[in-house]
Parts: C-alpha cells; structure tokens; sequence
C-alpha cells in the first residue's frame, strides 16, 4: 500500500514509523528540511521536501497512485486544501487533520467528501472524549464503547484486594457477565487462555454490557470515589479547551497555563465558568493556594511528557486521586504505567486508529487504539457469505493475537464461546494486535 | 488638522435639515389656523437664509472631513440647532427670554425634558409639537437623522458619525452606515407610530397621543400639560407609555433584530438588556412595595406608580404621574440612583447606561476575585464577547467625568443659592437627561425660578450628558487644538 504523509509533526511522523514498521511504502512530505531529518536514515521510507499544497510537491510525493493521502500539518486549513489537491490529483483515500468541531458534524460530511476530504482526524477531540470518560468512571484506565454502547472494554489495573485474582480462567464459572480479551503485565501482552490467571498489578481488559460495569468494578475490587466536583487542568491546549466543552457544566474546572498570552487566547474560548490562571502548574505553593487538596481531577495536558509526567506525580502526593496525563512520547508510556499516574492520552494513538481504519480493504465500522497496550479493538460489520459466518469461531483459525471480544446482534451485546455461530447482520468486535488488524480482513469477503 | 471650511458647510447644510424639521411646527399651525404662523415662517426663513449663506460662502475647500473635525462638527451642530432652534419660541412670544429659550430648546434636543414654562396649556399648538420636534430629532441625535433621512447630502462620513453615535460596545446592522442608519430609523418611526395608535386607542386625543409618542420614544420627558401624565388620569394611557418607554430603553439594533429579523433570542441573550431588566423590575418592587405601606395610593395604585415612575426615570425619560418629590425621602435616593444607572447603550435613553454598569461591577467584583486567586486571569464578559481592558479603562475614565461633571453641577448649583437637595438632583437629572428632579424642581414644578447662570451650567450639561462627555470636552482640552 502507497501511503503519503504530508507533515513530519508528531502524528506525522509517529504514523509515518509505525506504517512503516508494517512494511507499507511510506513517503514523508514536509516543507521543512530540518523536521524531516533522519527520518529517511532511520526508518524504512522516503522523505520528500515540499510544501503539501503545492501541486508539483504533490506530484513528486507521487500522490497519483497513493492509496492514501494523510495530512497532518499543524494547520487545518492546509490539510484541508492539500486532500482536495491529492484527491484531483488520484490518490485514493484522503484524511484531513482538522481543529474545528464543526466541521466534524454529520451534516457536512457529504461537502467534504464532495470535496475529496474521505475522513476527517481531531486528535484534540477524541482526547477530551477519553478525558471526560475517564472522569467518569475514575477506577477505569480506559473505556471504550462499541456499537452505541452495545459492548464496552474496559481496562482496568487490578491490585491485592481483586477478587479474581489468582484464579485460573478455566476455574471461573461459566456464566459470568464478561469476557477477558487481554492482560497487560509489565512489557507483556498475553492473549488470556485457560491455564492462565491474573496477578496483581496486571491492566485487565474486560469486555463486558454496560450494567455490568459496577460488577466489574466489584471483582476488581474498587471503590467508586465520591462524584468529581473539581478539577485542574495544567496547560491551556487545544486538548484543554474541548475538555472543558465535555465534561459536566457542574463540575468547577480551572485551567493553568504559564503563558500570559495564551490565557487571554484561552478566556475567548472557554466558557465563562472555567477559570483562567497564568502559572507553573509544577509549582507547589500555587497548586496548594489554588486548592489542590480539594481537587479530584489533576489534568496535566502540557506540550511536555516529561512536565506531565512529574506534574501528575506531585498532584498525587498532594492529595488528588485521579490523575489524567498527556504522555505523546510512547516510550514513556508504559514508564508512566509503572509509576502509577493514572490514565495516559496519547493523540497520536488516538489519531493512528482513524488511519488504521481507512487503511483496511474491507469496511469497518471502528477502530480503536488502547493507550497502555500496542493493540487495537475493531469493530467489523458482517455480510452475506462472509468467511466469518460459515463455520462456528473455534473453527475458524484465527490468527494469532486476535480474540474476539464479542458480539452485537441486533443491538444487544452478546458474549462469544467456541461454538457460536456468526451471523450476517452482525458486529463482531475484535481485539487484536496492531499488527495483525490487517489479517483479520480475509474473514469478511 | 481641521478644515473649517468643510466644517462651516456641514452646518449650513445641517440648518437646512432643521428648516425641514421646523416645516412640521408651520403644518400644525396651518392645521390649526393659529397666530403662529407667520413669526414661525420667520423663524424659517432666518434658519434658511443663516443656512444658504454659510453654505455659499464656505465653497470649495476639502471634501472629507478628519476625526477631528468631526467632534467639531457633532458639537457645533447640537449648539447651532439649540441656537436657531430658539427662534420659535421667542418670535411668538412663548418664551420671552433668550436664556430660557435656549435652556427649553437644549433641554429638548438632548432628550431631557425639563421646562422653563409654567403654563403649558397656554401655548399654541406649534409651538408644542415643535418642543416635541425638538425631542424627537435629538432622541436618534441630529447627524444620526441627516445621514438615515437625507442620504444625498453625503454626510455618512464615518468620522462624523463615530464622533456622534456613542456607547462603550458598537455593533452594525449593516456594512454601511447608511443603511444602518435607515434601520434604525425604521424601527424608531414603526414604535412612535405604535405608541401613538396605542395611546389613542388608550384614550388620548390625537395631537396629544402624537405629541406624548414623539416625547416617549425619544426618552425625552416634555408634556403637553403642566402636570406631565397624571393630568390624564388613566390607568391605561401610564401602562401604555411604561411599555412604550422601557422599549425605547433597549437597544435599538438589537430591538431590531428582535423584531423584523425574528430574532428575539438576541435580546434575552444580551447581558446588557438583562442588566436593564432585572434593575427595572427590583426597583419597581422596592418602591411599590414601600409605596404600599407609606402611600394612599392602594395597592395596584402603588405598584403601577412605582412601576411608570421606575421605568420613566430609568430610561431619562422624566415623564411623572404622581409627584414623587413628596415620598419618603429614602426613595428619592433610589430614584437617584436610577437616573444615574439609565437603560441600554445605543437606545435613545442617557445617563451611564447599563452596559457600563454592568462592566463596572464584574470589574469591581474581579478585583475581589484576584485577592483569592492571584495568579487567575479574569476577563469581563458581557453577552459571551470580551471586554478588553482597554475599553474597561475608558469605561472607568468615564465614570470618573460622570462624577466630575455631577459634582461640577453641584457645585455651580449651590454658589448660585440652590439648596443642596435640589442642587443635587438637578445636577443628576440635567447631566442623564433625566429632566425633572427632586425637592422643589421635581417633575410638577417649573425651572423658571432657577438663577440664569445655573440655567446656562444645566443646558451645558445636558449637552455635554448627551454627547458622553467626551465629544465635547475634548474641544475644551489644549491637546485637541495642537496643530499635530
């Protein structure tokens, strides 16, 4: 697959390895030399030097035949005009990063394809989501809803106090309300089998309805903390500002950003609620004069891994208990993971799940990243005479590192044994390991 | 740098458009058959010859006109109308003095609405309806009128009209001024027409419902009788104008919006018209609720008189139906503060306008914010839009002239004899173009009995009051004059 990346930003350059890794031609297309850098050395790609509207630039990048034409520059409106430039120009597929809530509504989804724009990437929101579940469920490390709600994967991080700790699966009885599709243990990521059993410390990953989610909550042994009334956010970013749209008006939200010019920015477009303060959040007396210790929510979403990193651990210690972070550097990732801050975003995760599901042949309805493991969970429609329906799941031959996690037929959650039949009409939510999405395509043809 | 020539002929031709004016005074005198006539064809052909020969004399010279002469030019005209504006009253006789003459004519055109005259059923009927004029031209402000009515003078010179049009937040309707303009327009003819249908239908003759619309929606105050609305004596003529007067508070370009673009959200949105409306209706109930106890005016008697008293003297308007200079002294101070408060930016009415109000207290109420959260950066806001700082410093500075100006009132009243509760209310209502004000100058009562000076001290700042101060008192400072 021919796919061209224009902007070497984070996303930029984060999709254009990871792809690479999976051994699809990349090119790399960005105006500035300096960004590019040792991209071509290090990775299996090809840079190209060029401003991403500019046809000849296009051309060069060999748009014509791409596949897939990502933009991802810092600005929306450039993303925009190099798709509509692609498209004329015969790539297949155009993604657009944009920065306006607007443009996302289902309305004007037809202008954009109209326009050669297929899909539309806001990293920026699709964090804010992940921030405002995880502020309402605060026990959970991740939560992801499938088929409205039908199916949700919860992972959570299970301590001594668990109640199906230890426990061999083929021990547990037979009609429990979830299905265990992954564990997270250190830098491992087992495919759960009957032999196995979970220990203290793993990230578990259930899937499970919606009213079980408290029953969950119970075997793992968590409490619920009291409802959040308040909560920090450290750095006024993009992030920041779609958070405060999210969450609850009830809730007293208040921003600290350390430059004086981007608060005046942040004031135009927040609402009158959220309070603005110009500070080090990593500054204790401020953080304690601005009520920390009757904060819930620390929200650390600055430019800086490592400043969120520290920010979140210093919030813990002064009493908050739940800490959210914005961790882009994914090496830190599970670094973070042992040092207990609590839930991790990652936009360049949450940006590579809109491009693994434009890059697959076959339809699906969703993809989504987990943050703490290097998995996806995809949602796949099935039609008539599709392999997947012809013999019952233990027949199948799945590959390795791919579970499925469920089902939703008509509407309703269904939980998968060996013997279940797949049926049209069906969605079939799959986890698997990034690597593998790709051959799960074969089963719906 | 200044162009007098420009200057000159602008207000020549400014003369014209009162000449036009002045032709509605001379239609009800012929209507009427009244002795008037010919003094008031005088008075015409003075302002059109003054007119012709300004404008003749001042050819050629610039075109466009600086910022700077456009504060002349907003000045002089206001000054120059009252001037020729007197002629009627003194060439018929009606008021026989030039000092009150001129005081009656400012007092009109600057909405305020306090008189010099004692007997006013006495007057002829032109010479009613041109004080009415006076109010109506100044409601919407004289260049405002030029540029909606007479386009093809090609005054809509943005300078002008800036230097005029006044308010701490500007919105257009429109791209160009003159359509805006014309909008407006439309909306102030369509509630005068209302209101005077309304005031018929209520029960008032039709030369007094024409006269009472023209005063109400200007926010002016002027009567046809010496004891303002409570000489009709209906309950329905007082609801009809409370409502006619508190909408003529609002602001015009959104009242605008609300009715022909169907846009009524716009108005329950607006921070300032909340503003406006939520301190109408507190003082309303404070008062009539007080009313009930200390008055024998019953209970629906008080609330209505609280109610008309309340709107009236909020939106400057001045008009009274009971004389409120004998309640409770206690009440005179909340009546005070409410021609100190007024209603809406960009609606007819004066004083410091609710907008400014409301700036003035989120930003009091942020400074005790900043001692809680030092490092919080708090912005002011009104109707979601924020209030830069630069705009909240000038909101300050000019409540500074307010109180300046107020206290100058004061003390010029008081060297000249006033008492101090006359002295005090008079400075307050002539500088919010209240019109009538407490103690023995209250809204049953004459100002003829005021020393001349004081007279000329109140016109000054009703003209000053109307203008927002600094239109005008920048011709007074050194800087303005520097040749750089």
């Amino acid at each position: 697959m021919r796919i061209v990346i224009a902007g070497a930003g984070a996303v930029g350059t984060h999709l254009a390895k990871m792809l690479s890794a999976e051994n699809e031609n990349v090119v790399l297309l960005d105006e500035s030399e300096e960004k590019l850098g040792k991209m071509e050395t290090s990775f299996d790609l090809q840079t190209i030097v060029g401003d991403p509207t500019k046809i000849s630039a296009l051309n060069n990048a060999g748009v014509s035949g791409a596949d897939l034409f990502v933009a991802v520059t810092p600005d929306e409106s450039r993303n925009i005009t190099a798709c509509i430039l692609a498209h004329y120009l015969g790539a297949a597929k155009t993604i657009a990063r944009i920065d306006n809530y607007e443009y996302l509504l289902p309305k004007h989804k037809e202008y954009f394809s109209s326009l050669g724009v297929d899909s539309l990437i806001y990293p920026e929101q699709l964090a804010a989501e992940e921030i405002a579940t995880s502020i309402k469920y605060s026990w959970v490390r991740q939560l992801l809803e499938f088929g409205n709600s039908a199916l949700v994967m919860v992972g959570v991080k299970v301590r001594e106090n668990a109640s199906i700790i230890n426990t061999p699966f083929k021990d547990l009885p037979h009609d429990i309300p979830y299905h265990i599709v992954a564990i997270q243990r250190g830098d491992e990521t087992i495919i759960p089998r009957g032999n196995d059993c979970i220990i203290p410390n793993d990230i578990v990953c259930f899937m499970t309805t919606h009213e079980n989610i408290p029953y969950i909550r119970q075997i793992c042994g968590k409490e619920q903390f009291s409802e959040v009334k308040s909560i920090i956010i450290m750095g006024g970013s993009r992030i920041a500002v779609r958070t405060t749209k999210l969450i609850p008006d009830d809730i007293d939200v208040k921003i600290i950003e350390s430059d004086l010019n981007r608060c005046h920015k942040l004031l135009e477009l927040v609402d009158d609620e959220v309070m603005v303060i110009n500070g080090d959040a990593r500054d204790p007396e401020l953080l304690r004069s601005e009520g920390i210790a009757n904060t819930d929510v620390f929200i650390a979403l600055s430019d800086n891994s490592e400043t969120n990193i520290l920010a979140c651990l210093a919030a813990k210690r002064a009493g908050v208990c739940r800490a959210v972070s914005e961790i882009e550097n994914i090496d830190y990732i599970s670094m973070a993971e042992k040092m207990d801050i609590g839930s991790v975003i990652n936009k360049k995760k949450l940006a590579a799940s809109t491009i693994f599901q434009m890059m697959l042949k076959t339809d699906v309805s969703s993809v989504k990243c987990l943050t703490f493991i290097q998995a996806v969970v995809a949602e796949f429609p099935v039609h008539e005479n599709d392999l997947i329906t012809r013999k019952p799941v233990k027949s199948l031959g799945l590959p390795d590192g791919a579970n499925i996690g469920g089902l939703i037929r008509n509407g309703v959650g269904v939980h998968v044994t060996g013997n279940t039949m797949i049926e049209p009409g069906d969605h079939v939510i799959f986890f698997c390991l990034e690597r593998v999405l790709k051959k799960l395509e074969k089963y719906f043809r | 740098m200044f162009h007098p020539k420009v200057i000159f002929r602008i207000l020549g031709m400014l003369l014209f458009i009162e000449a036009a004016f002045l032709l509605g005074g001379v239609a009800v005198s012929l209507y009427y058959g009244e002795a008037t006539l010919k003094p008031l064809l005088y008075s015409l052909g003075i302002i059109v010859l003054a007119g012709l020969s300004l404008v003749t004399f001042f050819k050629g010279g610039e075109r466009s006109i600086s910022r700077k002469d456009g504060y002349v030019v907003v000045t002089l005209c206001w000054v120059v109308f009252s001037l020729f504006g007197t002629l009627p009253y003194m060439l018929t006789g009606s008021i026989p003095t030039f000092t009150d003459a001129f005081f009656e004519t400012m007092s009109g055109f600057s909405t305020t609405g306090a008189t010099i005259l004692q007997d006013i059923e006495a007057l002829p009927k032109s010479i009613l309806f041109w004080r009415m004029m006076t109010h109506w031209v100044g409601g919407l402000g004289i260049v405002f009128f030029t540029v909606a009515v007479f386009p093809m003078f090609g005054l809509n010179d943005v300078n002008l009209f800036s230097a005029e049009s006044v308010g701490p937040i500007r919105s257009k309707l429109h791209p160009r001024i003159s359509v805006t303009a014309r909008w407006i327009l439309t909306i102030y003819i369509a509630l005068t027409i209302a209101c005077t249908v309304s005031l018929r239908i209520a029960g008032m003759g039709w030369f007094d419902a024409v006269c009472h619309s023209m005063s109400t929606i200007a926010t002016g105050g002027f009567s046809t009788k010496q004891a303002s609305i409570a000489a009709f004596d209906s309950p329905a003529i007082e609801y009809v104008l409370t409502f006619f007067m508190f909408v003529s508070g609002v602001n015009l370009s959104l009242l605008y919006l609300a009715i022909f673009k169907v846009r009524p959200m716009a108005l329950l949105r607006d921070t300032e018209f909340k503003t406006y409306l939520m301190v109408a209706a507190a003082f309303s109930v404070i008062i009539g609720v007080a009313l009930v106890f200390t008055s024998d005016l019953g209970v629906e008697g008080s609330l209505r008189a609280s109610l008309f008293q309340v709107v009236s003297l909020q939106t400057t308007t001045g008009f009274a139906t009971v004389n409120y200079a004998v309640w409770m002294p206690l009440l005179w101070l909340l009546l005070c503060a409410l021609m100190f408060i007024g209603a809406c930016s960009g609606s007819t009415s004066g004083a410091m306008k609710c907008a400014r109000i409301s700036i003035l207290y989120k930003v009091m109420w942020n400074e005790f914010k900043r001692i809680v959260h030092p490092n919080a950066v708090i912005p002011v806001r009104m109707t979601g839009r924020i209030i830069p700082s630069s705009v909240q410093s000038a909101i300050l500075a000019y409540t500074v002239i307010y109180i300046f100006m107020l206290v100058a009132g004061l003390f010029v009243n008081m060297a000249f004899g006033v008492d101090f509760l006359d002295a005090f209310s008079l400075s307050v209502a002539s500088v919010g173009n209240v019109g009538p004000a407490l103690g023995n100058y209250g809204p049953m009562d004459s100002f003829a009995p005021l020393p001349a000076v004081v007279k000329w001290f109140s016109a000054f700042q009703m003209l000053v009051g109307r203008l927002e101060f600094f239109a005008v008192l920048l011709l007074l400072t050194p800087v303005f004059w520097k040749r750089r």
